[in-house]
C-alpha cells in the first residue's frame, strides 16, 4: 500500500512542538470561537483603541451568545487563559487556527495558523526571548540562525519588537538574508495582572508568528490558500 | 506618515543625517521605513509610525525629535520648545457642552490677509506629501498639521456672523437625525450630507446653532475661505480620542485630522499650533493677529513614574549603568529626577504614551539599541504536561497515513450551517461548520479524478479540525475527526466502505479503544475530543524529525490526459529501465509514468505503463498529445520492445 501524505501545517506543528518540548514548553490550546474578553480585553486592547484596527475581526451574532464573541484573531488569548489556570513558571506554545476578516489573495487567507509562545518566570528578560527564538529556528531550519530585534508595538507586550532571522552558512535558499518572521516582546504588566500574576515578581516574553508563512519560507509555497482547499495535488507533494 | 527630508532639516539643522541614514536609524530604534522616494526636488521618507507613537510622531517635528533622541543631538529649531506668546482677545467666545470630550478650544483672529497661491517652497512640500495646494490659508493649516501634528481649520470671519461684537463658537452633541454637510473628500467632487445619530460632537455657529463641522473629523463649507477673504478665524481644538474614532469610523471617514485626534495628540498642542500658524500666515498672506481665545478646561499632565534601573536591566537583559540610563532618558526629552535606587521620570508633554515604568524601560532599550541584547537559551526543564489532543492526533495520522490516507485542512466556513457570523467575508462563507463531513465529501469529489495524475489507486483523505455548534447561551466547539474513501472517479461505490471499515478497525487497534461510529457512503466522522479525553493520559511524545526542505512545485490547474502503453520485453528486463526509456521520449508535458501491469508468458514479459500529460498553460488536446505518443512508441520499438 502506498502511504498517504501528512499536511505540511500539521507536520510543521509536530516539529515545532518537538523542538519546544525539549526545552519544556507545553503545547497549550484554546477555543477558536473566543470571547472578546480573552481576545482583546485581557490582552490590554482598550475598547475603541486604534490598536483594534490592526486586526479585522469576525464577530459572532450577539443573539447567539450571552457574552460578546469573535473568531479569535490570534492565538494570544490562550496566553491569558493559561496564565489564569497555572502558576508560574509558565512555558507554553500555542499553535492553532486563527481568523481575520480580510480580502484573500496568494499571501492572505481569512483563516490561517499562528504559533504563540509564552515564558513567564522570575527574571525572564529579552535575552531569553532572543535565545529561545534562535534556538527554535536553528533546529527548525537545521542550521545556525541569528535573530535581531527591531522596535514594534503590540498592545499586550512592552517593549514590543519585530524579529528578523538570518540562516547562516547553509545551502538553503533562505540563507544569508534577513527575513522578518514574527512579532514579540515582554508581556505587558497589565496582561500579567489581568491573569492574576504579579508583575513585580514575575516577567515574561511572548511571541507570535504565522505558521503558514513558515510554510511559504520552508517550502516555497506560492499561494497560501492552497493550504486550505483539500487539494491533493498540493498535499501529496509533502 | 510621509516625511520630507528637507523639512526635517528645518528642525535638525545642517547636521541632519541623509535619508538613507535616517531609514537605518529609525528601523533599528523607532519605526519601520517603507521606502524613500524622490518627488520633485524632495526626498520623501515613508515612515510606518507605530500606534503608540502616533500621538507625537505623525508630524515632521516628531520625527525630527525622534532622530535627535537616537543620535543624541539637540534640535536647532523646536517649535514645541518656544515660549507661547499669544495676545488675548474677547472678540471670540466659545461655549462647550461637554468639557471632557472637548477639553480645549483655541481660535485666533487674523485680519488684513490676502488670499493667493502659497509660495513655491510651501506648495512643493505639500505636493511631496501627496497634497494638493489650494490657497495660502488652507495650505497653511495643513502645513502646520504636518509640521507639529495639530489639526486646524480656517473660517472667513466676514461670512461668520458676528453677534453683539463677537464671533460665537459652540461645541455640542448632534441631535438625532440632524444633518451636517461635509466638504467633499479627496477624489470626490460632491460634498457629503451626513445624517447624525446624536452621539457625534459638532462645532456650531452658536448664534444660529448651525453646524459648521463634525468635531475632530471634518469641516463643512460654512464660512469657507476664498480669494476675497481678508479676515479669518483659525481654530485649533482638542477632541476626545475615542469619540473621534467612533464618529470617524462610524461614517467611514479616515482623514489626516481625525487620525491625529484618534491617536490622542497632546492637548497642550493648540496654542503652539496657533503660534506657528499666525507666524506662517502673516508671513505668506500678510495681515496681523488680533488675538487668540484659549479655553482649557481639562488639563492632563504626564504622570511622575518611578523607574528603577535594576528593573530596566532585569527586563531588557542588559547591564547598563544608572548614569547611562539617565543620559538616554534625558536625550528622549524625559525629565529625570535621581534618587538612591530609582529615577522619577516624566515624559515630554507632547507624548501621551509615557505612563508606566515599562514605557520608560522600552525607551532605554530601543534608544540604546536592541542589538546589544545577548541571547540566552532558557535552562532545559521537563514538560509539566502533555497535550493529549496533539498526542492522539499524531497516532491517528500515523495510522491513517500508513493506510494511504492523506491529510487535508479544509475551510472552517460554510455557506449554510447553524452558527452564523455577524460579518461574513462572502455570502458563501457566512457560517461556521458544524461537521467535517461536508468538507471531506467535497474533497473526495474534487480529488477522485486526480488518481492517475497523483499515481494513486484511489482517493483517501482525513481531517482533524474544530467544528462549532450553538449551546444555550454561547457557541460551543469540539475537535472532530473525519475520513473518507473514493475508489471510482464517478462517485460513491459500496466497495469504498470496505476501506473505511478497515481504517476504523486500525484506529481502534492503535488507540486501544472501541470507537462508536456510523459510516455514511464511505465517510465517517467522530467527536475526537470525546474520544481522546477517554484515553489514558500520555506520558511522552514520539520524537519528530524536522522534515527536509523540499521544493514545492506549483501544480497545474488544467486537466490531465492519460495514455496507456503496453509492450513485450525480454524476460528479466528492468521495469525501471523501461520506464526511463519512455520518460526520455515523452517530453515535458508528461508529468507522470506509472507502471500499472506485468505478466510473463512464453519467456517474454508484458509490461503496461500509464503516461499522464498535463500543461501548466492550457487544457491539452489530442493534437498535442498524439505526436508525443507516436514518438514514445517509436522510441520503445527502437529500444527493442514490441509494443502492442
Amino acid at each position: 500500500m502506498q502511504k498517504g501524505h501528512q499536511h505540511p501545517l500539521t507536520q510543521m506543528i509536530s516539529e515545532i512542538n518537538s523542538i519546544f518540548a525539549e526545552i519544556g514548553f507545553v503545547f497549550a490550546e484554546g477555543p477558536e470561537a473566543e470571547t472578546e474578553h480573552y481576545n482583546f480585553d485581557q490582552l490590554n486592547f482598550p475598547p475603541d483603541h486604534p490598536a483594534r484596527d490592526m486586526q479585522d475581526t469576525f464577530f459572532l451574532r450577539s443573539e447567539d451568545t450571552k457574552e460578546p464573541m469573535v473568531l479569535r484573531t490570534h492565538t494570544s488569548p490562550v496566553q491569558a487563559r493559561f496564565m489564569e489556570s497555572h502558576e508560574p513558571p509558565v512555558r507554553v506554545i500555542v499553535p492553532g487556527k486563527v481568523f481575520r476578516n480580510e480580502a484573500t489573495d496568494a499571501t492572505h487567507e481569512a483563516q490561517f495558523h499562528q504559533l504563540e509562545g509564552l515564558y513567564v518566570d522570575k527574571g525572564v528578560h529579552m535575552g531569553h526571548l532572543k535565545g529561545t527564538i534562535e534556538h527554535f529556528f536553528s533546529k527548525f531550519f537545521a542550521g545556525e540562525v541569528e535573530v535581531r530585534f527591531r522596535p514594534s508595538f503590540f498592545p499586550f507586550v512592552e517593549p514590543g519588537v519585530e524579529i528578523d532571522m538570518m540562516l547562516k552558512e547553509s545551502d538553503s535558499k533562505l540563507a544569508n538574508k534577513w527575513i522578518e518572521v514574527m512579532g514579540a516582546g515582554m508581556v505587558h504588566p497589565n496582561v500579567l495582572k489581568a491573569s492574576g500574576i504579579d508583575p513585580e515578581v514575575y516577567s515574561g516574553f511572548a511571541f507570535g508568528m504565522g505558521i503558514d508563512r513558515l510554510a511559504v519560507m520552508k517550502y516555497g509555497i506560492n499561494d497560501v490558500r492552497d493550504l486550505y482547499t483539500g487539494d491533493l495535488r498540493f498535499v501529496n507533494q509533502f | 506618515m510621509l516625511v520630507v527630508h528637507n523639512w526635517l532639516k528645518d528642525y535638525i539643522g545642517d547636521s541632519i543625517p541623509s535619508a538613507k541614514e535616517i531609514e537605518e536609524l529609525l528601523m533599528f530604534h523607532s519605526f519601520e521605513v517603507e521606502g524613500i522616494e524622490k518627488i520633485g526636488e524632495h526626498e520623501v521618507i515613508d515612515v510606518d509610525v507605530l500606534p503608540n507613537r502616533s500621538s507625537d510622531c505623525l508630524c515632521h517635528r516628531g520625527i525630527a525629535r525622534e532622530i535627535a533622541s537616537i543620535t543624541g543631538t539637540t534640535l536647532v529649531n523646536d517649535p514645541l520648545q518656544k515660549e507661547v506668546q499669544l495676545q488675548e482677545t474677547d472678540l471670540i467666545s466659545v461655549d462647550i457642552e461637554d468639557k471632557e470630550m472637548c477639553p480645549r478650544f483655541t481660535a485666533s483672529l487674523i485680519t488684513g490677509i490676502q488670499v493667493k497661491e502659497s509660495p513655491q517652497w510651501l506648495q512643493d512640500r505639500l505636493v511631496a506629501l501627496g497634497q494638493r495646494p489650494i490657497n495660502n490659508i488652507v495650505d497653511a493649516t495643513n502645513y502646520v498639521m504636518y509640521a507639529i501634528g495639530q489639526p486646524l481649520h480656517a473660517y472667513d470671519a466676514e461670512k461668520f456672523p458676528q453677534v453683539d461684537g463677537s464671533w460665537k463658537f459652540g461645541v455640542r452633541y448632534a441631535k438625532e437625525g440632524e444633518v451636517v454637510s461635509l466638504i467633499a473628500e479627496g477624489g470626490k467632487d460632491e460634498d457629503r450630507d451626513v445624517v447624525l445619530k446624536g452621539t457625534e460632537l459638532l462645532i456650531v455657529d452658536q448664534s444660529s446653532n448651525t453646524p459648521i463641522g463634525l468635531a475632530g473629523v471634518k469641516g463643512g463649507r460654512f464660512a469657507g475661505v476664498d480669494e476675497n477673504t481678508t479676515k479669518i478665524i483659525v481654530e485649533a481644538a482638542h477632541f476626545d480620542a475615542s469619540l473621534t474614532r467612533k464618529t470617524a469610523r462610524g461614517l467611514g471617514i479616515v482623514i489626516d485630522a481625525s487620525k491625529r485626534f484618534e491617536n490622542e495628540c497632546s492637548r497642550e498642542l493648540p496654542p503652539y499650533a496657533q503660534q506657528e500658524i499666525i507666524a506662517l500666515i502673516t508671513d505668506i498672506a500678510g495681515g496681523a493677529s488680533e488675538g487668540t481665545v484659549d479655553l482649557y478646561f481639562q488639563k492632563k499632565e504626564n504622570p511622575e513614574v518611578i523607574v528603577r534601573p535594576a528593573t530596566a536591566n532585569a527586563l531588557l537583559g542588559l547591564s547598563l549603568e544608572a548614569s547611562e540610563m539617565e543620559s538616554i532618558l534625558s536625550r528622549v526629552g524625559i525629565t529625570v529626577t535621581k534618587n538612591a535606587d530609582h529615577f522619577v521620570c516624566v515624559g515630554p508633554w507632547e507624548r501621551t504614551d509615557m505612563n508606566i515604568e515599562v514605557d520608560f524601560i522600552e525607551e532605554i532599550g530601543r534608544v540604546h539599541g536592541l542589538n546589544h541584547i545577548d541571547s540566552v537559551v532558557p535552562d532545559t526543564v521537563a514538560l509539566t504536561e502533555l497535550n493529549a489532543r496533539h498526542y492522539y492526533s499524531e497516532q491517528v495520522r500515523d495510522t491513517l497515513i500508513e493506510l494511504g490516507f492523506s491529510e487535508v485542512i479544509t475551510s472552517s466556513f460554510r455557506k449554510k450551517d447553524k452558527v452564523k457570523l455577524r460579518n461574513a467575508l462572502a455570502s458563501d462563507k457566512g457560517c461556521l461548520r458544524s461537521s467535517l463531513t461536508k468538507g471531506i465529501i467535497d474533497t473526495l469529489d474534487k480529488n477522485a479524478g486526480f488518481t492517475d495524475l497523483l499515481g494513486t489507486t484511489d482517493t483517501r483523505v482525513f481531517e482533524i479540525g474544530t467544528v462549532f455548534h450553538k449551546t444555550e447561551e454561547s457557541i460551543g466547539e469540539y475537535v472532530a475527526l473525519s475520513l473518507g474513501v473514493r475508489t471510482k472517479a464517478n462517485g460513491y461505490n459500496p466497495k469504498d466502505d470496505v476501506q473505511v471499515i478497515a481504517a476504523m478497525e486500525a484506529l481502534e487497534t492503535k488507540l486501544g479503544a472501541s470507537i462508536t461510529h456510523d459510516i455514511q457512503k464511505a465517510v465517517v466522522e467522530i467527536n475526537f475530543t470525546e474520544l481522546f479525553e477517554s484515553l489514558p493520559v500520555p506520558t511522552a511524545y514520539e520524537p519528530v524529525e524536522v522534515a527536509e526542505e523540499i521544493a514545492y512545485t506549483p501544480f497545474s490547474v488544467y486537466p490531465a490526459m492519460t495514455r496507456d502503453i503496453a509492450m513485450w520485453v525480454q524476460q528479466g528486463v528492468d521495469i525501471a529501465e523501461v520506464s526511463k526509456v519512455l520518460a526520455g521520449s515523452a517530453g515535458e508535458l508528461c508529468v507522470r509514468i506509472t507502471h500499472v501491469d506485468a505478466f510473463s508468458k512464453d519467456g517474454r514479459t508484458s509490461l503496461a505503463f500509464r503516461l499522464v500529460f498535463q500543461s501548466m498553460d492550457d487544457t491539452l488536446t489530442d493534437e498535442q498529445v498524439n505526436p508525443v505518443m507516436d514518438t514514445v512508441y517509436q522510441v520503445a520499438k527502437d529500444a527493442g520492445y514490441e509494443t502492442r
